[in-house]
């Protein structure tokens, strides 16, 4: 399924956070998103899932999504957003619940989930009993038991540490070279976008204009070995250069009020 | 570096642990001063007996059956307005923290009706509905019903709003968002509630029992005062506060197994 | 004519004491600001407590419970009001003790009424041998009325607990009680009694003096008091009970046919009485309320035994409460129905 964003704009009571988005995202894609505090990507990401209405401009999805996905559009958060009285395997089938499964159909897409997220043996865990990679992964299970067709991952890994994030980036990687779906991935992590995305969309500071889009040529696959490192820190230093004065810039108006 | 001397320790205290004894032996300690004192007559046995004599007090009510029957009549007023006041409470309550109209509606309501105090509008309960059970329960329902609407609806504002989200996020529909996030996450505020409704009960049972009871702890409690029957009134108010006792468990048990999550 | 003698012979005897002293003597009494409290109000307005060289104090309370309270705990000398189950349990710790009769239910002088409300009265509640399966607004547990309906039970034969008892704390809520139908009956004094009636509430159908006379009230001392200070207490007695006479002068009269009557001696203590009572009577209020009281101050020795007998098989006064400890009969003569040792 592919998306076309058409003229995006969207405004909070008077602020201008976004203005005139257009963009095309390709079926299978990874789109890294990145851009200053404050520039709207949160906002964007909203209005792309329908949790946010925009003041203007819309969303089209072309093509039908495929034929098993619950629940097309699909959300990563940063903060996991599990419920805390239920356990993993609970959190995950929060969202077959109301597709009317069978039960036994039910436990084993949960079941399945979990393995591919490697939480097999914390099925009964509450969340309180983990850790936050831990918890991250109960997130990514329960977006992937739904097979999405869009996941909107809304800076998936901030909450973790820099070990635990590359260990989950890997873990990330090698569930979408099995799982087809498209990626929209919201970052402020320069790496992150660079070592996940087939393109990187960067944005300005508030209002949010797209200022360029990075195509990254190496497959997302070898980027991780040593050989390719040199490549991977040219990205990021090319995202760098672009929002350095931007980012300098937003945070000293976030610190002036 | 010549001389060589240990660091000294500055940290520890403030830091409340557990005591298991202290509270037992506080407890024994003023029992066991007061039956001194009152032995040895230094405290007017006119006005207050020993804690020999309100256990002898205690004692009578067990031998002659009627701990039973006036216990029976205040727990069975108690569970009945407690009950009656919690589900209209909380069914006030959760439709204000869940419907923008039902707050704005009721909450001026509840602010206005919550601070009178009940046992003022027990006169007016009686007009209404009687000297019989109905008054007691109703005084005591109403006490139970304000506290109740506003810990469920504050219980509901303070579900995180990011639950919310990732629940329609995964499109599940109105009912099961209230069902799945809201009231399991309202549960800890709801149960904070409890234990006040719950005391408030125990008060009430007194007051409404004041008007038309023959049996009843608060009945029980009153006409010892009116006969002077000092021993019997502390033996009264040692049941009220076992009871106390007996709900804060039983609330304590309900919050560790409904809450383990936490 | 006796009391007259009686009274200049405790002026005698006391008067001595008081004259060297050169100043009256202080002294305290609770009371209610009822009908029934005549006496003291009549012995001060008189001037028979200052002749007795007493500085008398009034100290009112609003219900016989606290007044018993205050005396036990020294908070007054002396009390005057009914006799209660709570007054029992004080006084049988030797805390006080009765020394003179108030008001007591005679045959003749209507006190205290059995009302009916009026459904219960259509459906034949009409008189006081009905009482068994209805249900009955009293006051509190261990007041007056609980003991009126105990020794009605006792006369006509029934058990106590085929009555169901409503304790609603004050006559106001006893009225309102039957007013609502929410009670079959209830005890009142005179004075309500016969306003329930002017309503149409209720049915009056009997009074508790045609069915069981008994001492109602008592004049009583602290112990403490009685010990260091009896001078003063048999001069306070003394002046009570000559106001005792003037009052039964005045308002216990009954002409030949045994109908009361009131004429000009009651005329001239009924501003007296309206002086000191709460809320301020009618005349006619005084009259109905005007409460058989003995006139030489004698009590129904007999009936307060009978009294902390049935509220110990009751359970409300404590076993060891002995009766006879609790009267001092030396402060007035010749009391009534004494029992034999
Ligand atoms: N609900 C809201 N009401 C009003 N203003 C909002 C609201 N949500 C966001 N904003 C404002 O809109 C702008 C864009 O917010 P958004 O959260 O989309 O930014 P972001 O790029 O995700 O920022 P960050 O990197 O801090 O997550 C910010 O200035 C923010 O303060
Ligand atoms: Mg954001």
């Amino acid at each position: 399924m592919d998306l076309r964003l058409e003229g995006i704009t969207h405004s909070y009571d008077g602020l201008l956070a976004l203005d005139g988005i257009d963009l095309e995202v390709r079926d299978g894609e990874t789109v890294a998103i990145i851009g200053p505090s404050g520039c709207g990507k949160s906002t964007l990401l909203g209005i792309v899932g329908g949790l946010l209405k925009p003041s203007a401009g819309r969303v089209l999805a072309i093509g039908a999504p495929r034929a098993d996905s619950l629940n097309p559009f699909t959300y990563v958060f940063q903060d996991f957003a599990l419920l805390p009285w239920r356990n993993v395997a609970a959190n995950v089938a929060l969202a077959l619940e109301h597709h009317g499964l069978s039960r036994a159909e039910r436990r084993e897409r949960v079941a399945a989930a979990l393995a591919l997220t490697g939480l097999g043996e914390f099925a009964a865990a509450l969340p309180k009993q983990l850790s936050g990679g831990m918890r991250q992964r109960v997130g990514i299970a329960r977006a992937l038991v739904v097979r999405p067709a869009v996941l909107l991952l809304d800076e998936p890994l901030s909450a973790l540490d820099a070990q635990t994030r590359e260990l989950l980036m890997e873990d990330l990687l090698a569930i979408w070279a099995r799982e087809r779906s498209t990626r929209l991935y919201v970052t402020h992590n320069l790496d992150e976008a660079a070592r996940l995305a087939d393109r990187v969309i960067v944005l300005s500071r508030r209002p949010g204009r797209i200022r360029e889009i990075v195509r990254i040529d190496m497959p997302v696959a070898e980027r991780g070995a040593p050989t390719a490192l040199p490549v991977v820190a040219g990205v990021r230093e090319k995202l760098w250069a672009l929002i350095r004065d931007e980012a300098r810039d937003a945070e000293r108006e976030v610190q002036h009020g | 570096m010549a001389d060589a001397a240990p660091v000294t320790f500055r940290g520890g205290g403030f830091h409340p642990r557990p005591q298991r004894l202290v509270p037992v032996a506080v407890f024994v300690a003023v029992i066991g001063l007061w039956q001194f004192a009152s032995w040895r007559g230094w405290l007017p046995a006119l006005f207050l007996p020993s804690p020999w004599e309100i256990v002898t007090a205690l004692g009578g009510m067990i031998s002659d059956g009627s701990l039973g029957r006036h216990v029976g009549a205040s727990l069975m007023r108690i569970a009945l307005g407690w009950v009656l006041g919690t589900a209209a409470g909380l069914a006030i309550g959760l439709a204000m923290g869940i419907f923008s109209v039902a707050r704005a509606a009721g909450l001026p309501v509840v602010s206005a009706l919550f601070p009178i105090p009940k046992i003022a509008l027990l006169p007016l309960f009686i007009l209404w509905f009687g000297i019989g059970e109905p008054s007691k329960v109703a005084t005591i329902g109403f006490g139970v019903f304000f506290p109740t609407v506003i810990a469920a609806y504050t219980a509901c504002d303070s579900v995180p709003r990011n639950l919310i989200r990732m629940a329609q996020s995964f499109g599940l529909p109105p009912a099961a968002i209230v069902w799945k996030i809201l009231v399991p996450g309202a549960m800890p505020g709801i149960l904070a509630g409890f234990r006040i409704t719950a005391s408030i009960a125990l008060i009430l049972v007194v007051a409404a029992e004041m008007i038309g009871a023959q049996y009843g702890i608060g009945a029980f409690i009153l006409s010892a005062g009116n006969l002077n029957q000092i021993d019997h009134l502390l033996a009264g108010v040692t049941l009220l506060s076992l009871l106390g006792l007996a709900v804060s468990a039983v609330l304590g048990a309900v919050e560790r197994a409904v809450l383990r999550w936490r | 004519m006796r009391i007259r003698l009686v009274a200049a012979l405790a002026a005698l005897v006391t008067f001595g004491p008081a004259l060297t002293a050169g100043a009256q003597e202080k002294v305290s009494i609770a009371a209610l600001r009822f009908v029934s409290s005549a006496p003291i109000f009549i012995a001060m307005e008189k001037g028979y407590f200052k002749e007795q060289g007493l500085d008398v104090e009034f100290k009112f309370f609003d219900a016989a419970q606290p007044i018993a309270v205050a005396v036990a705990a020294g908070n007054a000398d002396l009390g005057i009001t009914g006799l209660t189950g709570g007054f029992y349990n004080l006084a049988g710790k030797g805390a006080m003790k009765i020394i003179a009769s108030q008001s007591r239910e005679e045959p003749g002088y209507d006190f205290v009424a059995y009302v009916a409300s009026k459904k219960a009265y259509d459906a034949g509640f009409k008189d006081p041998g009905k009482f068994p399966g209805k249900t009955i607004g009293i006051t509190q547990v261990g007041s007056t009325f609980h003991y009126m309906l105990g020794m009605l039970a006792e006369k006509r034969g029934f058990k106590l607990t085929e009555v169901t008892l409503k304790p609603l704390q004050s006559i106001a809520n006893v009225t309102a009680a039957l007013k609502g139908e929410q009670v079959d009956g209830v005890l009142l004094p005179a004075n309500n009694a016969y306003a329930v009636e002017k309503d149409g509430a209720g049915k009056i159908i009997g009074w508790v003096h045609q069915e069981t006379p008994w001492q109602l009230g008592a004049l009583f001392a602290g112990t403490g008091v009685i010990e260091e200070r009896r001078p003063v207490v048999e001069k306070f007695v003394a002046a009570y009970v000559k106001a005792c006479a003037d009052y039964a002068d005045a308002f216990l009269q009954r002409d030949a046919a045994g109908k009361r009557t009131f004429g000009s001696k009651a005329d001239a203590l009924i501003p007296i009485i309206q002086k000191y009572v709460e809320p301020k009577p009618s005349a006619e209020q005084v009259k109905a309320s005007a409460s058989y009281i003995d006139p030489k101050g004698r009590l129904l020795v007999k009936n307060i035994h009978e009294q902390v007998a049935w509220y110990q098989a009751q359970g409300m006064v404590a076993r060891d409460v002995d009766a006879a400890k609790i009267l001092d009969l030396s402060f007035v003569k010749d009391h009534l129905d004494v029992p034999k040792r």
